[in-house]
């Protein structure tokens, strides 16, 4: 009697528990998310598993636009039932340099003003503090932090323990760093994104259109399951998330869409007039 | 002695009792009382200091009444007046708790007086012209009617006039013609009469504001360790957790009082996002506050008592959680603000909230969401397009343009060129005019004009962290009211490489001054 073909993932996470060292709380998490029939290429990496660390890096402050809009576009993948609440933390002193988020401008990335928790705070070691402390809480989904300094405080052993947290509590956490440099770190997923030429309004060529992302991840630790060939992607946020577009398909005409459909017209506007006739 | 300058002389203020045996007086030049007493130790009076120091000499004594205020009609510090309204049964009695107050003041070498009456007024009088005495009272007015008139807290010159009439005494004012008097000497005189004979009520403001929960240890030996305090204030937030709990209420600010052996109380507040009685939660708001503390914490020669009370208080119902339920986490949600609020201060944790207005930067306000309002429903409606981030100030960019409303071709920002290929716009925006005196103004920092993140360490908890309506703050340029500056005309536009970007213009081509270009915001 054949006996049943051992599972080969299985197998390879025993040999490395007894070899090199016992699996660690983050890796454990990994093994039981690598679900089946998943997208496997980059643009299904966009709606990763909660409880990773990702780093998203833009080459210059002056990108922080981007950097945020494509964390933000990540983040509101992980938004459930349970965990309504996302998390922004920033040191104070770097408002004027990268710009503090905006509450009206979160609409287009399908997000309330009020889905947002601003942290405006003063050091390092507090901003670290406060998000280890958020990570821990059970109803937020995702802690995004925005750094434009590379202080010393956030190294290895530092992001190691973000990820541990991050691992434990089911909260992703993002760190949205600026500069060509990369630091060693524990991060899971690291983006590397700029900013792309967008492709207009759909009846004005020459106004800027749907935001454009050129994406490349740099760095992919989620075990065998999740490996792609892929590295580079261009992507457009739409009303319907990341959409996949080939850059050397440049329409020239118009882009012939169904039309919107037309946004439900809010109640006090409709009823004003019939009240005052 | 004391010595202050009126008058552009150096003239004595104040002086202790050996002094005025030795024939000094207030108010004689200093040359003159140094020649009566040569070895005369000399210091100036700081008035404001001498008020500050009396008023934290004013907290401590709440550890005998919850009702402790300065007696500020006469000078800023000297008069204290306690409310024993139900406290004076704990110290045995009213003469026992004078003499308690008193003794343990004159033990450590502080002159006092003290009297206890029915009236601010005339424990004021009794005080300072008739010492110790408890005046029940039946015996007010008979006893007050001794006192000359300086007891009813009059100005020099009403004293030196009522003299001059021969009115020497309260006594002799009582039958006198009301109007008479008042025409003569100002209204103060029958205000201060009626007040000193409880014909109106004289209002007390208490310094610390009255809990009434709170939980309170004293020490038989003082305690330094900031450790052994918050253990303390463990220990307390359990009693005061229960108390609260067999009421069915919670609170939502925690103050904690630390009376130090050397008569000054330290205070510590925290604010709780939601009514809350759960002892472990307080506490570990203490200790994150406490963490903030640094170097402000100064146990000096010890802490001899140990208060926390219980604020705002509102009732909470016990919610067991059941087995079938869907638990939001909103409680999670509203501790780890309370945690993040007491450890990084209240204007650090912040949500955004919309306002009704179409100027960017006044649309959204930053409350600390520990203390939310309910939002403006007319806010949110068809929101407009508008960027992810905002800069705090604008910042001028040198543009050019297409005259007269054209975008922009080229700008230069924090010293880059950049080309613009793309571009949409204008939206105009300009001043509401229905808000008077308000015009479209550039915003200085730190933003939307909200007020700067400070860490707010003001003991007194009346003061919420709310934030009022942000100050209209102007860029002196665009003082004077101009239909052609105060209107912003926004532009997105994106250069050659896809960075996006929100520039508005001031001004307007043609105007009598050219107009300014800023750089508000970025686009994902």
């Amino acid at each position: 009697m054949p006996r049943p073909k051992p599972d080969l993932d299985g197998l390879r996470a025993q040999i490395a528990a007894l070899e090199r060292r016992p699996v660690l709380a983050d890796g454990a998490a990994l093994v039981s998310q690598g679900r089946q029939g998943e997208e496997n290429d980059l643009l299904g990496l966009l709606k990763a598993p909660p409880g990773l660390l990702h780093e998203v890096f833009a080459d210059e402050h002056r990108q922080s636009g981007t950097a945020l809009g494509f964390t933000l576009g990540l983040a509101r993948a992980l938004l459930t039932q349970n965990r309504q609440a996302l998390i922004y933390l920033q040191l104070s002193a770097e408002a004027q340099e990268i710009g503090l988020p905006y509450g009206i401008g979160f609409s287009r990335f399908g997000l309330t003003p009020d889905t947002l928790v601003i942290g405006r705070i003063g050091t390092v070691p507090e901003l670290l503090w406060a998000l280890e402390e958020s990570l821990a809480c059970r109803a937020v989904a995702g802690v995004v932090v925005d750094l434009a300094s590379h202080p010393k405080a956030l190294d290895f052993t530092a992001s190691r323990r973000i990820s541990m947290r991050a691992a434990a509590a089911g909260t992703s956490a993002f760190l949205i760093r600026y500069g060509t440099g990369r630091e060693a770190s524990a991060a899971r997923l690291r983006w590397h994104v700029k900013p792309g030429v967008s492709a207009g309004q759909p009846f004005d060529a020459s106004a800027p259109g749907n935001p454009r992302f050129a994406i490349e991840i740099e760095k992919l630790r989620l075990g065998q399951a999740r490996q792609t060939e892929q590295h580079h992607l261009i992507v457009d946020w739409t009303e319907n998330g990341f959409v996949s577009v080939d850059p050397l398909k440049r329409p020239l005409a118009p882009l012939r869409r169904p039309a919107a459909p037309s946004r439900p017209q809010p109640a006090a506007l409709g009823d004003r007039l019939s009240q005052a006739s | 002695m004391l010595w202050e300058k009126i008058k552009g002389g150096m003239r004595i203020a104040a002086l202790d009792h050996a002094a005025s045996l030795a024939g000094l007086s207030i108010g004689q030049n200093i040359s003159d009382a140094r020649a009566l007493v040569p070895g005369l130790l000399v210091l100036e009076h700081d008035a404001d200091f001498t008020a500050h120091v009396f008023s934290e000499f004013a907290d401590w004594h709440s550890n005998a009444s919850p009702i402790v205020a300065v007696h500020d009609t006469m000078a800023p510090y000297g008069d204290l007046i306690l409310d024993i309204t139900g406290v004076a049964h704990l110290f045995g009695g009213e003469e026992r708790m004078l003499s308690t107050l008193i003794g343990r003041l004159r033990a450590i070498g502080y002159s006092t007086e003290g009297a206890i009456a029915d009236t601010v007024g005339a424990a004021w009088a009794f005080a300072h012209f008739d010492p110790g005495r408890i005046v029940p009272e039946a015996e007010l007015e008979a006893s007050l009617a001794h006192l000359p008139v300086n007891a009813l807290r009059l100005s020099e010159a009403q004293v030196g006039g009522l003299n001059q009439m021969g009115l020497k005494t309260i006594g002799q004012l009582a039958g006198r013609d009301r109007k008479a008097l008042q025409a003569r000497f100002g209204a103060t005189l029958i205000l201060r009469l009626d007040q000193a004979l409880g014909g109106i009520e004289e209002r007390v403001t208490p310094r610390i504001p009255i809990a009434e929960y709170h939980a309170e240890r004293r020490f038989a030996e003082p305690i330094g360790y900031l450790d052994d305090v918050l253990m303390t204030v463990r220990d307390l937030a359990i009693q005061l957790g229960v108390r609260l709990g067999t009421q069915a209420l919670g609170a939502q600010s925690f103050h904690l009082f630390l009376y130090r052996v050397d008569h000054k109380v330290m205070t510590l507040s925290v604010n709780a996002g939601r009514a809350t009685r759960d002892p472990g939660h307080i506490a570990q708001l203490f200790v994150n506050r406490s963490e903030r503390l640094e170097g402000e914490y100064d146990a000096g020669f010890g802490i001899d008592m140990i208060r926390l009370a219980a604020g705002s208080l509102s009732p909470t119902q016990d919610v067991q959680v059941g087995a079938f339920e869907i638990d939001d986490g909103a409680e999670d949600l509203a501790r780890l603000y309370d945690r993040m609020t007491s450890r990084l201060g209240p204007l650090a944790v912040v949500r955004s909230k919309p306002v009704d207005t179409h100027i960017p930067e006044r649309a959204v306000k930053l409350e600390p969401v520990v203390a939310r309002t309910t939002d403006d429903p007319n806010a949110l409606l068809d929101p407009p397009l508008r960027p992810l981030r905002l800069l705090p100030s604008p910042e001028p960019v040198e543009v050019i343009a297409e005259v007269p409303h054209g975008p922009p071709l080229r700008m230069i920002w924090r010293r880059v060129s950049y080309r613009v290929l793309k571009a949409s716009g204008p939206e105009r925006i300009e001043a509401e005019w229905w808000r008077t005196g308000k015009r479209l103004a550039i915003l200085t920092p730190p933003v939307f004009g909200e007020a700067e993140i400070a860490p707010q360490d003001h003991p007194d908890p009346a003061k919420k962290p709310v934030r009022a309506e942000p100050p209209a703050q102007h860029v002196s340029t665009l003082e004077s009211f101009d239909p052609e500056t105060t209107v912003r005309d926004y532009y997105v536009v994106e250069d050659e490489s896809g960075r996006r970007f929100w520039v508005f213009r001031v001004g307007l081509y043609g105007a009598a001054s050219p107009p300014r270009w800023y750089l508000h915001g970025f686009f994902a």
